[in-house]
């Protein structure tokens, strides 16, 4: 806003006005191809999902639907019964945001404020597992969670994904941590609070917008995830979303408009949040440029 | 609790080997510590264990050296998801990076819609790969595909995108770029609105042309951002699986498989556990080798030159 405010006060506004408005017509020519290119996959994705079975399977393809109609969205819930995956994909991602920072906010808050012996070796094991593949947890935990006799529960994911999303979290966290000032705290705590209530009263309110970006990222990165969920569920009790999709697949081939319906539900977590907690999104993907 | 000196009072109370601080900082942090130590560090341990026995889940497990490791490193199928590796890993960061570029650059000024265009680049990177691989599956499809149907509608040869090994790589790729290119975008677009403007400015006003302006003064000044950019999709192409397992699972005939594919079929279908694990940290040291390069030689060439 200053920066426009000096512009505006600067001379030659005439030649000024022309320069910008010749190179203006090139950045909203590739904002708009940016844009159309980003969103149309998606939009093919909705148009797929509102056919009718005879319209997805027509040569020449039709470019804009013949009828709009439910009947893919009816079918995802009576024929292929998908209410038990969404269910399981909610409780699960509900309970990991939940687990995860109940756990990491305390650890965030002594990582950044008491000077622990070990606490690099903390911080570089935290690095170490941001960048495990996946798959390398996964073939393991199907061992340990089949000899405790957990596998193909909700719990089995519940427990992966918070020991999986803490690093992330809590790298996330302490970033907010450190911006904190330590005047507020220490003025609380020569008022009598203990540890927990600053933590509780004085901390986390202040880091609040960090909290929220974090879990929100949490959720999205379970609610998303495929791999932990395939390896270690087997059937629909405890079976999630992205799974789901595969069950689409049969040997008579591909139920395309039921597969789209279903994958625009999962998407609508994702659209809501981008809508509503962009701040929190931007912020928690930039905030050390975390992922996973 | 009393106001006054109540560090004096817990200072002299506590008779502890160790600070005050001390305690509480691992108080409070050995939940999560626990939890990590218990579901993440010692299965990885365990099956870095594991991955120098004959594992098959059958009960008895031969101890097997470096079996496992020498097995996949001479094998066809490893060294197949390895090429694969290579290419995905190398195509797609190269075009994410350079693309997302050209347009934060292009895009990035005080635009209308600029916010909306924003929020639209945020949905890619935070949907489902899941969703992805099976949108993009369905654009690609040889029948009722859109992909083939807009070539036929310009009287260009139909693609046989997915039954192709080589056009069913490049597929893969072609999701993977639409998915990450859009967080490549926001984050150079947050680095180039951090910029310092007076650099800029006294190279327009010294007469540098907006290319010289930014080969000699933007791209160097990005630098941090890009390397973190780099970091962050070196890291992640090497984990990539849900993308390709619902556009191809790993076929036609390998030619798809990574190397999460590839272990994740040893392990599931398999039921080799031990080259699988072995297959995984290869995977891992691999991602940890090119991060190494790609801070270690500049490092280096630094280093150089101060001497």
């Amino acid at each position: 806003m200053t920066e426009a405010a000096i512009v505006s006060e600067r001379p030659r506004p005439k030649r000024r006005r022309r320069r910008v408005t010749a190179g203006t017509v090139g950045q909203y020519l590739a904002l708009a191809l940016t844009v159309a290119f980003t969103v149309f996959p998606l939009v093919w994705l909705f148009l797929t999902s509102i056919r009718s079975s005879a319209d997805i399977f027509s040569v020449p393809v039709h470019i804009i639907p013949e009828t709009a109609t439910l009947t893919q969205y009816v079918s995802v819930f009576v024929e292929y019964d998908t209410m038990g995956y969404v269910w399981n994909t909610v409780i699960v991602s509900v309970a990991t945001v939940i687990l995860v920072h109940l756990l990491a906010i305390p650890c965030a808050y002594a990582l950044s404020r008491f000077r622990m012996p070990g606490a690099m070796l903390i911080f570089g094991v935290l690095l170490i597992m941001r960048m495990i593949p996946v798959i390398a947890l996964a073939i393991p935990l199907f061992a340990v969670f089949a000899a405790f006799g957990l596998l193909d529960t909700v719990w089995a994911l519940i427990l992966s994904h918070t020991a999986a999303k803490l690093p992330v979290a809590i790298w996330l966290l302490l970033g907010f941590m450190q911006d904190v000032p330590k005047e507020i705290e220490e003025a609380a705590q020569s008022d009598g609070a203990g540890t927990a209530r600053t933590l509780v009263q004085i901390v986390a309110p202040l880091i609040a917008p960090g909290i929220g970006a974090s879990a929100v990222i949490t959720f999205l990165f379970t609610w998303n995830d495929l791999l932990l969920a395939l390896t270690l569920t087997s059937s629909k009790a405890a079976q999630t979303l992205p799974v789901g999709l595969t069950n689409f697949v049969s040997q008579f081939g591909i139920d395309w408009g039921a597969m789209s319906a279903a994958g625009v539900l999962m998407v609508i977590p994702t659209l809501v949040f981008v809508w509503f907690a962009q701040g929190l999104l931007v912020k928690g993907l930039t905030t050390g440029a975390v992922r996973g | 609790m009393p106001p006054v000196a109540q560090h004096q009072v817990s200072g002299r109370r506590r008779r502890s080997p160790l600070p005050y601080t001390w305690q509480r900082g691992y108080l409070l942090a050995s939940p999560a510590l626990l939890v990590m130590l218990a579901i993440l560090i010692y299965p990885l341990g365990y099956s870095f264990i594991m991955s120098f026995f004959r594992w098959d889940l059958s009960g008895s497990a031969p101890f097997v050296g470096m079996g496992n490791y020498t097995d996949e490193l001479s094998g066809r199928q490893f060294n197949q998801a390895l090429r694969n590796q290579a290419i995905f890993s190398v195509i797609s960061i190269t075009i994410e990076v350079v693309a997302g570029m050209a347009i934060a650059v292009l895009v990035n000024g005080k635009l209308r819609g600029m916010r909306l265009a924003r929020t639209l680049l945020l949905v890619p990177p935070m949907i489902a790969p899941a969703v992805v691989g099976l949108n993009f599956r369905w654009l690609f499809n040889t029948q009722y595909g859109l992909v083939d149907a807009l070539l036929r509608m310009f009287n260009l040869p139909d693609i046989p995108w997915l039954n192709h090994p080589t056009w069913a790589l490049v597929s893969v790729i072609v999701a993977d770029v639409w998915q990450n290119t859009p967080l490549m975008v926001l984050l150079f677009l947050a680095g180039l609105q951090s910029l310092p403007q007076e650099p800029l400015e006294a190279a327009t006003v010294d007469g540098a042309t907006p290319w010289q302006r930014f080969w000699h003064i933007v791209l160097p000044l990005m630098r941090p951002v890009i390397m973190i950019a780099l970091m962050l999709r070196i890291i992640d192409t090497f984990r990539t699986f849900d993308v390709v397992w619902l556009m191809t699972q790993g076929g036609p005939g390998g030619a798809t498989n990574l190397l999460t594919v590839y272990s994740y079929l040893l392990a599931f279908q398999a039921v080799d556990f031990g080259h699988a694990a072995a297959v995984s940290y290869i995977a891992l040291g691999m991602s940890l080798f090119v991060l190494g390069l790609l801070y270690g030689v500049p490092w280096l060439i630094a280093k150089r030159r101060a001497i």
